[in-house]
C-alpha cells in the first residue's frame, strides 16, 4: 500500500509539463513559438521593425545576397514618374474603390524623403518597404489576430457547449439548433455575409480600422467545432460517478459545471483552442488578400501575399518567400507543440 | 431539416436587418433626394413592419425571386443558376480527387506506422499543412502555367467537357494537393485508432495476415469516420473553390459573392448564401443515408 | 499424457517511451493433452500476457524474452516465421476474449466472420463455409442459426456473443483453445451457461482448454490442473484437487479464503496479510442488532424513462416498477440483480440523483422525494453513497485533501479550513490510508485505495445512511475482502446504516442483514439472507443461487 507513496505528488499540470520537457520534438517546437512570442513583444513595444511602412529602399530593391541583379521596375518608375496614366479599370478591377483610399493613406505615410537604398537585408516590396520588417510586423498581426480570435471562439464554444452538455433537455435541443444552422451555411459564406453587413452597415465606422471586424468573423464563424466537442465531452463527464458524487454533496449545478467538470475537459479545450490558432491564422490570410481582413494600413502575411502575386510574374519572389517562410515554420512549430501536447495530455498514455 | 432552414433563413434576415446598411441609401447612391430613397423604401417594402418583410423574405426564396441585382441588374435567379455549373464542375472533383488520394495514402502509413516512411511522410504533412493555399496557388499558376505552360493560366469557356479537361485540371489538382496532407494525417488516425480495437486480435487470432486484416476489417470500420468527415468537409471545399475562382478568373458562385461583398449587392450574397445552405444541407442528408450503409449499427428512421 | 503446449521461462516486458515494466517474469508451466489447464491470478499477475504470448497475440509495445520458449509439437512458437504462426492461429490454437460485444467485427455479419476461418484455413468455398458456419452456430446453442448468420454482432445478447465467438475458436477443430476470461463480461445466470458449453465441446472435440480467470471459485468447477499467478511468477501449480484441498502457498490459500463463504459469516473476511505474516485467520462470528425502527423507508419506488423516438413521439421504459423496503440503524439491506434489473436505478432515486416517477423516501418521516431542494440539503449531509467505479469516482484533477474538505466546506462542518483539514486527516487515518495522501491525487493510488477514500469522502458529511452501490465489483477478490472489513467496521462503530446493492450473491450474503432480488425492475423475492439461500421460491432466484461459482463442489462433468 506504500508502494505508491514514494512519489512526489504533482498536479496534473506539473505532469504535462514535465511530459512535454521529455519529449524532444515537443520542446524545440515550444522553443520556436517561445521565440516568435518574443519576437512580437518585440515588436509590439515598437523595438523591432517599428519603421516596417517607410520607403526606405527604392521599389523593388534586390535583397542584400542579389545586389547585382539589374532592377528594371526602379528604374523604369524613375522615368515613368509624372508622364502617363494608368488606363481606368475601375469598372472590372474589384479593388477599384480602394484605390483611392490607399493613394489617400499612402500618401500621408510619405511625410519624409530621405536617401533610398538599392538592397535591403531581404528585399523591398513595390514601395520600397523593407519585406524583413514587413514580415515581422505581419507576423504580430497575424498571430494576434489567430490567437484572439480563437480565445473568443473558444469562450463562446465552450459556455454553449458546457451548458447544453451539461443541463441537456430543452437548453440542448436549442442550441443544437443553433448548431445546425450556423454549421449548414457553409463557413466562406458566413464570413462573405458577415463582412459584407460589417463594413456596409452602421456599425462599418465602428470597424473601419483594426483587427476587430477579422476576430469577430472568425470567432462567429469558428465556435462550432469547439462547442460539438465540449458539448460532448459534457455529457460523458455528466453523469461520471465523481460528479454525482459532488451532487450528492449537495454542489449545486454551476459549481459542478464549472469547479468540478472543466478542469476534467480542460486539456480538451486546450488542444482544440491551438487547432484554433492554426487554423484562424490561416483564414486571416485568405481573408486579408480578399481584402476583407486587416486594414490596408496594417501588414499581415495575408496582406504580403496578396502583394506577391503580380510580383512573382516580375520575377520579384522576396516578399513571397519571407510571408510563406515566416508563416510556415511558426505553424509548422504551433502544430508539432499541439501533438505534443496531445501526447502529454492524452490518459491512454499516463 | 425544416427547422435548420428556418434558423438560417431567420439569421440571415436579422444579420441584414440589424447589422447590414440601408438598402435604399445604397441603392439610390450617395446623392440621391430624401424622396427618390423613400421611392426605393417603398418599392422594398422597407416601410413596413419587419414581420411583413420577412414574409417578403421568405416568398422570395420560395418562390426563387429575388428580383434584379441592385448593380447589374441582372435577375439573381438567372446569376445562381449561371455560376452553380461553374462551382460544380470544380467542387465535386476536388471532393473525389482528394478521398481517392487520401484514404490508400492513410492506410498506406498506418500499415506502416512508427517506422521511417510513417514518421516522415507525417512530418511532411505538418510542413505542408503550415503553407497557406494562397501560396500553393499562386506558385502553381505561376509555375505550371506561366513558366512551365501545361496548362491555361486561366479562363473558361461554355463548353462543360472543354472546361473539364482544358481549364479546371490545375485548379483541381492544386486544391486537392492542398486537402491531401490534413486528410491523410486525419485517415491516418482513424486507421491506427481501428488497428488498436478487440476484434483486429481476434482477426489476428483467426491467422489472418496483417494486408487482409487492413483490408478486410479495418477499412469497412475506418470508412465510418472517414464518411463522416467527408460530410463535415463539405461546406469547407466551397472556401478553396471560391479562391480558385477569383485566381482562374472561372464565373463560379464564389467569384460573384466576391464581386457582389465588394459591391454590397445584398440580394445576390442573400440569394446565394441560402440556396448553397440548402444544397449542404441535402449534401448532408444524403451522407446519413450512405451512413447506414457503411455502419449496421445505425438505422434510419 | 504429455504435453501439447510447453511454455518455459517466459519472460514479457512492456516498453513505453520512458520505461519498461516487466510483466511476466519467468514464468512455466506445461498444458497436457486432452484436459483443461487454468491460469489464476488477479490483475497485474500477468496471467493473460502468458497465455497471449502462445499465439503471439500482445500488444505492440510488448517485448519477449529471446531465452524464453513456447514448445508446440517440436517447434518454438516464439521463433517460427510468421507465416507459419498464421497457419497455426485459428486452425490448431486459437482463443476466446472477455468481451465479446468488442471482439467481434461490429460491421460485419455473424456468418461472414465464422466463414472467414473456414476458408481462410480449410479452403472451402463461401457457401460451403456459410453451410458449415450454420452447424457451428447450431453446435454452440444458438437458435435458428442459419437466420442468425445473418445477424450484425449488436443484435445479438452478450452471451450469444460470445457463443459466436467459441464457435470462430472450435470451427477447425483446433488442438488447443486459449479462452481468457470468457465469462467475466456476462451476467451471472449466462456465465455459467457459457461455461458448461466450454467443458462440453473440450470433451466433444478432445481439445485442450488454457482456462484464464481471476476467480478461483469457477477454476475449480471446470479445470483439470490450476497454475496460481502473482506479480508475473507462478506461485503454486498443480492437479485441482490438491490446489483446492491442500494449498502449499500462502497467497493460494488467501485467494481460497477470503471471497465470503455461502456456509459462515465472521466478524471479519480473512485478507492477504493474514496469510502472508502467518497471523491467526479470524472466526470468531458477526453480531447483528435486531431490527428497529426503520431509518430509511422506500414505499413503492418507481421509476419511468421516457425515451424520444422522433421530434414529437417518445415511448416509456420502466426502470423501476414498485420497490419497497426499510432499513434501521446499524443494519443491512441488501439488493441484488443483473445488469438492467434496477438496482442502481434505486440507489439514485434514494439520493435524488434522479427523479423518482413515483413512491416515496421515508427519511425519519420526511419523505425525501417532496422536499424542496433548499430543504434537501439537509438531508443530503445524512444520506451518502459510495459508487461502483472507483475511478470514476474521484475527480482526477483534485487533490485527496481537496475531494475530502469540500463537502464540510458545502454544510458548513467544522469551525473553519484548519479544523477541516484536521477532520479530513482523521477521516483518512480511519479509513486505513497515509495523511501524507493528502496533497496526492487519485492516479497515484490503486483501485482499493481509491475505494477507501471515497468513502472517507462520503463519511466527511457525518451520515447515518450509506448506499453502497456494487463498492466491491471493480476489485480484486483479496481487495473486495479488505474493503469488506473496512465497511463492517464502521457501521458496527458509526452505527450506519446500508443499503448495499450487488450482482454478487456471495457478497450480499455476507453483508446482509435482509435481501432483496430484483429482476427488470420488480423485486421477484426478498427474505433473510439464509432463507434465500437454502430455500429460494421464486424461479430466478433459484438460478441465481445455482450460478454462484463453488469451486470443486460445483464440478461440471
Amino acid at each position: 500500500m506504500a508502494a505508491v507513496l514514494d512519489v512526489t505528488p504533482e498536479s496534473a499540470w506539473t505532469a504535462l509539463l514535465r511530459r512535454l520537457q521529455q519529449d524532444r520534438v515537443g520542446a524545440v517546437s515550444l522553443g520556436i513559438v517561445a521565440a516568435y512570442l518574443v519576437m512580437i513583444f518585440f515588436a509590439m513595444a515598437g523595438w523591432l521593425a517599428g519603421g516596417w511602412s517607410e520607403e526606405v529602399g527604392v521599389p523593388y530593391a534586390n535583397p542584400a545576397f542579389l545586389g547585382e541583379r539589374p532592377n528594371l521596375e526602379a528604374a523604369l518608375q524613375k522615368r515613368s514618374e509624372h508622364k502617363g496614366r494608368v488606363p481606368d479599370l475601375r469598372d472590372i478591377d474589384p479593388l477599384a474603390p480602394k484605390y483611392e483610399e490607399w493613394a489617400k493613406r499612402t500618401g500621408e505615410l510619405k511625410s519624409t524623403q530621405r536617401e533610398r537604398s538599392l538592397t535591403l537585408p531581404w528585399g523591398g516590396d513595390r514601395w520600397g518597404r523593407d519585406v524583413l520588417d514587413k514580415a515581422i510586423k505581419g507576423s504580430q498581426v497575424s498571430i494576434a489576430v489567430g490567437v484572439v480570435a480563437a480565445l473568443c471562439a473558444t469562450l463562446i464554444g465552450t459556455l454553449l457547449g458546457a451548458t447544453a452538455g451539461f443541463y441537456g433537455g430543452w437548453i440542448n435541443d436549442f442550441l443544437e439548433w443553433l448548431y445546425n444552422v450556423f454549421t449548414s451555411i457553409p463557413g466562406i459564406l458566413l464570413v462573405f455575409t458577415l463582412a459584407a453587413v460589417l463594413r456596409s452597415g452602421p456599425l462599418a465606422a465602428v470597424f473601419a480600422s483594426g483587427i476587430w471586424t477579422v476576430v469577430i468573423i472568425l470567432s462567429v464563424t469558428g465556435w462550432t467545432g469547439m462547442y460539438r466537442l465540449v458539448r460532448a465531452e459534457y455529457m460523458k463527464h455528466r453523469s461520471r460517478e465523481y460528479v454525482l458524487a459532488a451532487q450528492a454533496m449537495g454542489a449545486s449545478g454551476l459549481s459542478r459545471m464549472f469547479v468540478h467538470i472543466l478542469p476534467n475537459v480542460s486539456h480538451v479545450v486546450l488542444v482544440q483552442l491551438s487547432l484554433l490558432v492554426v487554423a484562424f491564422i490561416k483564414v486571416e490570410v485568405i481573408l486579408s488578400f480578399l481584402g476583407l481582413g486587416v486594414p490596408v494600413d496594417m501588414v499581415s502575411w495575408g496582406t504580403m501575399l496578396s502583394e506577391a502575386q503580380t510580383e512573382l510574374v516580375i520575377g520579384k519572389w522576396w516578399q513571397l518567400a519571407a510571408a510563406t517562410l515566416f508563416m510556415a515554420i511558426f505553424l509548422t512549430a504551433f502544430s508539432m507543440l499541439t501533438d505534443s501536447l496531445r501526447d502529454a495530455l492524452d490518459p491512454r498514455l499516463r | 431539416m425544416v427547422p435548420t432552414l428556418a434558423g438560417v433563413v431567420l439569421l440571415i434576415f436579422i444579420l441584414f436587418k440589424l447589422f447590414g446598411g440601408d438598402p435604399a441609401q445604397i441603392l439610390a447612391g450617395q446623392v440621391a433626394s430624401q424622396e427618390q430613397i423613400d421611392a426605393i423604401r417603398h418599392e422594398l417594402g422597407l416601410d413596413q413592419p419587419w414581420y411583413v418583410q420577412l414574409g417578403i423574405f421568405v416568398r422570395e426564396i420560395l418562390t426563387f425571386d429575388w428580383g434584379k441585382s441592385w448593380i447589374t441588374r441582372e435577375q439573381v435567379s438567372t446569376i445562381f443558376l449561371t455560376r452553380l455549373p461553374a462551382t460544380l464542375t470544380i467542387t465535386i472533383p476536388i471532393l473525389l480527387l482528394e478521398a481517392a488520394m487520401a484514404i490508400p495514402t492513410a492506410m498506406l502509413v498506418a500499415y506502416y506506422r512508427g517506422t521511417l516512411l510513417d514518421r516522415s511522410v507525417m512530418a511532411l504533412c505538418v510542413a505542408a499543412m503550415s503553407i497557406s493555399f494562397l501560396v500553393y496557388i499562386i506558385v502553381g499558376q505561376y509555375l505550371f502555367g506561366f513558366e512551365l505552360g501545361w496548362f491555361p493560366v486561366q479562363g473558361w469557356s461554355d463548353s462543360f467537357w472543354k472546361n473539364l479537361v482544358t481549364y479546371a485540371p490545375l485548379p483541381i489538382l492544386l486544391a486537392a494537393l492542398v486537402g491531401l496532407a490534413p486528410q491523410t494525417r486525419l485517415y491516418r488516425s482513424f486507421f491506427l485508432d481501428e488497428t488498436k480495437s478487440d476484434y483486429v486480435r481476434t482477426a489476428r487470432a483467426k491467422g489472418l495476415s496483417e494486408p487482409s486484416i487492413l483490408r478486410k476489417h479495418v477499412l469497412r470500420n475506418a470508412l465510418v469516420p472517414v464518411v463522416t468527415n467527408i460530410s463535415l468537409l463539405i461546406p469547407g471545399v466551397f472556401v478553396g473553390s471560391f479562391l480558385l475562382e477569383i485566381f482562374f478568373s472561372i464565373p463560379g458562385l464564389g467569384r460573384e459573392i466576391y464581386l457582389a461583398v465588394n459591391r454590397s449587392d445584398y440580394p445576390v450574397i442573400q440569394a446565394v448564401t441560402i440556396y448553397l445552405s440548402v444544397l449542404t444541407m441535402l449534401i448532408n442528408l444524403a451522407a446519413d443515408v450512405l451512413y447506414s450503409f457503411v455502419d449496421p449499427r445505425i438505422q434510419l428512421r | 499424457m504429455s504435453a501439447l503446449v510447453a511454455v518455459r521461462d517466459l519472460k514479457v516486458s512492456f516498453v513505453t517511451r520512458q520505461s519498461a515494466v516487466e510483466a511476466v517474469r519467468g514464468v512455466s508451466f506445461e498444458i497436457p493433452e486432452d484436459s483443461t489447464l487454468a491460469l489464476v491470478g488477479e490483475s497485474g499477475s500477468g496471467k493473460t500476457v502468458s497465455a497471449m504470448s502462445i499465439l503471439r497475440l500482445l500488444p505492440e509495445n510488448a517485448v519477449i524474452d529471446r531465452a524464453s520458449r513456447v514448445e508446440y509439437g517440436g517447434e518454438n512458437l516464439l521463433g517460427v516465421p510468421a507465416p507459419r504462426l498464421r497457419e497455426l492461429r485459428g486452425r490448431e490454437i486459437s482463443a476466446v476474449f472477455q468481451e465479446p460485444m468488442t471482439s467481434l467485427n461490429p460491421v460485419l455479419t455473424v456468418g461472414e466472420q465464422v466463414a472467414e476461418v473456414l476458408r481462410l484455413h480449410r479452403g472451402m468455398s463461401a457457401r460451403q463455409a456459410l453451410e458449415r458456419s450454420a452447424e457451428l452456430l447450431n453446435e454452440v446453442g444458438i437458435p435458428e442459426p442459419r437466420a442468425r448468420l445473418r445477424a450484425y454482432p449488436h443484435e445479438l445478447s452478450g452471451g450469444q456473443q460470445q457463443r459466436v465467438m467459441i464457435a470462430m475458436a472450435i470451427a477447425n477443430e483446433p488442438k488447443l483453445l486459449i479462452a481468457d476470461e470468457p465469462t467475466t463480461a456476462l451476467d451471472v445466470t449466462v456465465q455459467r451457461q457459457v461455461l458448461e458449453l466450454i467443458a462440453r465441446l473440450r470433451e466433444r472435440h478432445r481439445m485442450s482448454v488454457l482456462f484464464i480467470s481471476h476467480d478461483l471459485g469457477l477454476v475449480g468447477e471446470l479445470a483439470d490442473a490450476v497454475v496460481v499467478m502473482r506479480d508475473g511468477v507462478v506461485r503454486e501449480s498443480g492437479p485441482v484437487e490438491r490446489i483446492f484441498r491442500a494449498p502449499q502457498d500462502p497467497y493460494t490459500r488467501a485467494l481460497l479464503a477470503c471471497r465470503p463463504r455461502l456456509d459462515a459469516r465472521p466478524r471479519r473476511l480473512p485478507v492477504i496479510e493474514d496469510f502472508m505474516r502467518g497471523q491467526p485467520i479470524p472466526s470468531e462470528p458477526l453480531e447483528r442488532p435486531d431490527a428497529a425502527e426503520p431509518l430509511v423507508e422506500a414505499r413503492h419506488l418507481r421509476k419511468e424513462f421516457r425515451l424520444r423516438t422522433g421530434l414529437w413521439a417518445s415511448r416509456s421504459l420502466l426502470a423501476v416498477g414498485d420497490v419497497s423496503f426499510a432499513v434501521s440503524r446499524g443494519r443491512t439491506v441488501g439488493v441484488v440483480g443483473e445488469s438492467g434489473s434496477g438496482k442502481t436505478t434505486v440507489a439514485l432515486l434514494l439520493m435524488r440523483l434522479l427523479q423518482a416517477s413515483g413512491g416515496e423516501a421515508r427519511f425519519d418521516g420526511t419523505d425525501l422525494l417532496k422536499l424542496k431542494p433548499s430543504a434537501m440539503m439537509g438531508f443530503r449531509r445524512r444520506i451518502q453513497i459510495v459508487f461502483q467505479n472507483p475511478y470514476a469516482s474521484l475527480n482526477p484533477r483534485r487533490s485527496i485533501g481537496r475531494t475530502l474538505v469540500e463537502p464540510m466546506r458545502i454544510h458548513g462542518l467544522g469551525a473553519g479550513e484548519d479544523e477541516r483539514y484536521r477532520r479530513a486527516r482523521q477521516l483518512l487515518q480511519r479509513v486505513g490510508l497515509p495523511e501524507d495522501a493528502m496533497q496526492r491525487y487519485p492516479h497515484e493510488f490503486s483501485g482499493g485505495q481509491r475505494q477507501r477514500i471515497a468513502i472517507a469522502r462520503a463519511l466527511a458529511v457525518e451520515p447515518e445512511v450509506l448506499i453502497c452501490d456494487e463498492p466491491v465489483s471493480a476489485l480484486d477478490v483479496s481487495v473486495q475482502a479488505t474493503v469488506l472489513n473496512l465497511l463492517l467496521e464502521l457501521q458496527e462503530s458509526l452505527g450506519l446504516a446500508y443499503v448495499f446493492i450487488s450482482h454478487d450473491l456471495a457478497v450480499v450474503k455476507y453483508m446482509a442483514d435482509e435481501v432483496l432480488v430484483m429482476r427488470s425492475g420488480e423485486v421477484v423475492e426478498r427474505g433473510t439472507p439464509e432463507a434465500i439461500f437454502r430455500s429460494p421460491q421464486h424461479e430466478y432466484t433459484r438460478k441465481l443461487v445455482e450460478a454462484i461459482p463453488r469451486g470443486l463442489e460445483g464440478r461440471l462433468h
